[in-house]
């Protein structure tokens, strides 16, 4: 759920789904199923969904496995937190209605894909391999996370053998070639933009920020701004958000709701999320805040770049000033060293200098 | 308690729409339901039980394309569940069929009278005199609309009534002092106790008010006043969106609702809060003429909302007072033109509550309506009301709309009483966000399966969390069917302490560390040396932790919202316990979701 301008990730899926021709929804919901729900509620643009709970975290295979329809049938796979181009899913669809493939993926062609998983097509776009964080230099093309499945899918993952617990889509996918399946690529030359990583998101808030199609309003008239505040287009400010005297905010922002700016603070190129606190006086720069976080005042994010570790990889001169997640409470004069990522519920005293990775539920003095 | 339904159309077949309107207002109860097809004849079918039993009796081929009629789900008041006690009612003639809401309170007198007649009745039912003096009427002559009429005229009481006559593509109706209300389709008019019967069809409805006849044919509606004068109609659109009467992914509507309350919370501030002024801003409320003291009615769950709201406002300095509505007597307490009474209900129709603010009315009193449904009869009752915004709720135990009336009336305690706070501002914006982390991160569900076979649940708090602690009793109550108990946490000594035992978990609600915390801990310490399971809901900021087998947390802050986190821990521990005895959760027996009867 996290958010990327105007709306959740998930909800920029659901709508490529949508408009590409899907009429019925099923989402597996685990971690946060709660405001997923929540938020969507029985239906959204009048087409149904499906909550399908999968109550361990045992990787993507496993999530589709929980998805398996009672009757079988053809399914369409698609990850909630990557943004997707309509485009695509329409081609995968096509063109897996068309063949006779049991599985069609989307992929995108020349794009860097060390970080994520790459596909080696034959010239009849065959796939030949899938290969995660390919480290040799053939021709991969990107796996862009977007499936058409034959219900045989569902035999070959329930007979993929797990990796430390958890049951990858991308192995059952390998399974899948060895059995001589037919798996076909379909490329595609729309966008896609990963948010795996925080960068990404400020990368995605700030294109779809300028992107100037939305009907939506950009300041909701339900905000109040007061008359000394200086706001930088582009910036989004959602229902209930406060934004005090003398502060300036924006380029390139994003406000959820009930969102508060105190008097005299200073937020750019930066996501806030839903009913986050920063207190007078603060400089926030390239930052990125989960749910109900508290920035107490005189407390500086200083900005990009910097180099981030995220699962022990180190990634260089990234554009990220911090990341604070759900509800972490900063007592005030805090300054965060570029690159720093602050986990749930951690509690930072005043004045402390922070930077690296915080684990959740800590606390962190000095 | 009942809930009626009607259509008239011309796509669509009449029995669907009733039926799935019933469906939608089961909530309001559910131990038989009916319906009544006209044209050319009057065809009815009933059956004792729940919706369902009477779906699987209908015959397959009557599900035809009939463009009138009439449904009804009934909650008994007079008359046992039986299928020949359920809604409608026709004349011996079978020429008019009938449903209603209501009680009638002549009824003794008008059955004698249509006995005297030679006119055998069917059922127990109150109702059945209507269709009777409609026949009698018909039989001197008159017309379908006059007899109908007629027959009203005859009625007192407090009723909302439907009516389709044989060979008639028309529904009749009629109110007083019961909910109804009229939706404007594409295709049809619809008509019933509540909107989300036919919201799937129309937002556009019209509420029709005491004393009014409306007639509903294929091609218009026509609303009369009780002399037959054409009245001039508003016609309003409702937000509600029909969606949110789904259960989106979860179990049970109390579970989707329970999590509902971040959003619902956030709807009942949006526009309300002047975070730059440090005020609270309440359209029309500023403009009231009253003076102290407050005096608060309510009902049930409604009560417990309005006990913390008088504290709250004697807290900030203005005599304040919650009464129980069904034992408010405008004669016993001293009402003037200057007092001000606030009702508390949810659905707007609570007929106790109603009855207390009509008294108030009558005494000249400024009322002021705290509820949720727009366009009730609390709201068009009262001098001025107060939207608590939480949107519609179908589980039959308040969860949601407690936390809104929570909101919405500190929200009020602290307009009238000039109680200007940033600190309080700024805490009530937190308060969606508080409820968000408490919904996170309950161990509720932990705890309800330790104690899920406990002989009975007590509840303690002191001042703030008395409400709350009785609010967790009640809750567990309605939804277990176990004994469950609430007390003032310094009355425990004084009596119930000598039910507690070790198959008898305590909750124990404190926050913060001061004086009144303190006194609870004491309180809890008692309750601890006779090796009695303690469950502390705190904020962990004093050290009743210490004392308690478990703890459910709720987040720190510096005042009164936490009894309202700490309500929510309640609502799961229930659910949860409740989910664990396989209860039915949004229906449980013997209750109805507003209760439209003294």
């Amino acid at each position: 759920m996290l958010p990327a301008a105007r709306k959740p990730i998930l909800e920029h899926v659901f709508d490529a789904l949508i408009d590409a021709g899907v009429t019925d929804l099923s989402v597996v919901v685990g971690y946060q199923r709660n405001r997923v729900q929540s938020h969507f509620g029985p239906t959204y643009r009048n087409v149904p969904i499906t909550y399908v709970v999968q109550d361990k975290q045992l990787g993507s295979g496993h999530a589709l496995e929980c998805a398996e329809p009672a009757n079988p049938e053809p399914v369409l796979v698609v990850y909630g937190d990557q943004l997707i181009d309509q485009k695509l899913v329409f081609d995968v669809l096509h063109e897996h209605q068309a063949g006779t493939a049991t599985a069609t993926l989307g992929v995108v062609r020349e794009a860097d894909v060390r970080d994520y998983g790459g596909v080696l097509l034959a010239e009849d776009h065959a796939v030949r391999d899938i290969v995660e964080n390919p480290a040799d230099d053939r021709n991969y093309a990107l796996n862009a996370g977007v499936y058409a499945f034959e219900p045989a899918m569902f035999d070959t993952v329930r007979t993929t053998d797990r990796r430390s617990g958890e049951l990858s889509l991308v192995d059952a996918l390998s399974n899948l070639l060895e059995e001589e399946a037919s798996i076909r690529g379909v490329a595609s030359n729309g966008t896609w933009i990963d948010a795996t990583y925080p960068w990404d998101l400020l990368e995605i808030a700030t294109d779809l920020l300028a992107d100037a199609s939305s009907t939506q309003p950009d300041i909701s008239p339900e905000s109040t701004i007061h008359e000394s505040a200086t706001i930088n287009e582009p910036v989004l400010v959602s229902q209930d958000c406060v934004i005090g005297p003398g502060a300036v905010v924006g380029p390139n922002v994003s406000l959820g709701e009930n969102v508060t700016i105190g008097s005299n603070t200073t937020v750019e190129q930066s996501v806030i999320d839903t009913d986050t606190r920063i207190e007078s006086g603060c400089t926030v720069l390239d930052c990125v805040t989960g749910h109900g976080t508290y920035i107490g005042p005189g407390t500086t994010v200083v900005g990009g770049p910097g180099d981030v570790e995220i699962d022990g990889q180190i990634h260089h001169n990234e554009r990220l000033g911090a990341v604070l997640a759900d509800r972490v409470h900063d007592k005030g004069g805090v300054t965060y060293r570029p690159g720093t990522i602050v986990g749930t519920d951690v509690v930072i005293h005043a004045g402390s200098t922070v930077g690296g990775t915080v684990e959740d539920d800590s606390e962190v003095y000095g | 308690m009942c809930g009626i339904v009607g259509y008239v159309g011309t796509d669509q077949g009449a029995t669907d729409v009733l039926l799935e309107g019933l469906s939608q207002l089961e909530y309001r109860g559910y131990d038989s339901a009916g319906v009544a097809l006209a044209d050319p004849s009057i065809e009815v079918h009933k059956k004792a039980g729940e919706l369902s039993s009477l779906e699987s009796a209908l015959p397959e081929s009557q599900l035809g394309d009939e463009p009138a009629g009439i449904g009804h789900t009934r909650w008994s008041t007079h008359g046992a569940p039986s299928d020949a006690n359920a809604h409608p009612h026709t004349d011996e003639l079978e020429r008019v069929a009938v449903v209603h809401n209501g009680i009638i309170g002549n009824y003794q007198e008008l059955r004698d009278e249509l006995t005297t007649a030679g006119i055998e009745f069917d059922s127990e039912t109150d109702t059945e005199v209507i269709p009777h003096l409609i026949g009698s009427f018909l039989e001197q002559g008159q017309t379908n609309a006059e007899a109908f009429r007629s027959a009203i005229d005859r009625v007192e009481g407090s009723y909302a009534i439907a009516a389709v006559f044989e060979g008639d593509e028309t529904v009749y109706a009629a109110r007083n002092e019961s909910p109804l209300v009229l939706g404007l389709g594409e295709n049809g008019y619809y008509l019933a106790s509540d909107v989300p019967a036919f919201i799937e069809y129309t937002d556009r409805v019209i509420y029709l008010d005491d004393g009014e006849f409306a007639r509903l044919t294929p091609d218009r509606v026509v609303v009369t006043d009780d002399t037959g004068d054409v009245v001039d109609t508003t016609i309003e659109t409702i937000a509600w969106d029909s969606e949110e009467t789904g259960k989106s992914g979860y179990d049970h509507y109390m579970l989707k609702e329970i999590h509902e309350q971040p959003t619902a919370l956030r709807q009942c501030l949006r526009g309300r809060l002047e975070e730059l002024s440090g005020g609270v801003s309440l359209e029309n409320i500023d403009e009231m003429d009253w003076n102290p003291p407050i005096r608060l009615v309510a009902c049930g769950t409604s009560y417990h909302a309005a006990a913390f709201a008088a504290r709250l406002f004697r807290d900030w300095g203005v005599p304040a007072q919650a009464f129980l509505a069904s034992e408010f007597t405008a004669t016993e307490i001293p009402l003037s033109a200057d007092s001000l009474v606030v009702g508390v209900t949810q659905s707007g129709e609570t007929a106790d509550t109603m009855r207390a603010l009509r008294e108030a009315n009558r005494a000249g009193s400024t009322t002021l309506a705290v509820t949720n449904v727009v366009g009730s009869s609390a709201a068009r009752t009262c001098d001025e009301v107060l939207y608590i915004r939480a949107g519609p709720e179908i589980g039959v135990a308040a969860t949601k709309t407690f936390a809104s009336q929570q909101v919405a009336l500190m929200l009020l305690a602290a307009e009238l009483s000039n109680h200007r706070s940033r600190e309080l501002i700024r805490e009530l914006r937190t308060v969606p966000d508080q409820v968000q982390a408490v919904l996170d991160n309950s161990r509720a569900k932990e705890i309800a399966t330790e104690y899920r076979n406990a002989d009975a649940y007590f509840f303690i708090g002191r001042k703030h969390h008395r409400p709350v602690a009785l609010e967790g009793a009640l809750k567990m109550k309605e939804i277990t069917y176990k004994h469950a108990e609430g007390f003032a946490a310094g009355e425990l000594k004084h009596g119930p302490l000598a039910l507690v035992s070790e198959k008898t978990p305590v909750f124990a609600v404190v926050t913060g560390d001061g004086p009144i915390a303190e006194k609870t801990i004491g309180n809890v310490k008692e309750v601890e040396a006779r090796d009695t399971p303690v469950i502390a809901v705190t904020d962990g900021v004093s050290d009743v932790g210490r004392y308690a087998d478990h703890v459910l947390e709720v987040p720190p802050s510096t005042g009164i919202t936490s009894a309202i986190t700490a309500n929510v821990q309640l609502q799961l521990v229930s659910y949860w316990v409740a989910n664990e005895l396989g209860r039915s959760i949004d229906k449980p027996r013997h209750l109805a979701k507003s209760v439209t009867v003294e």
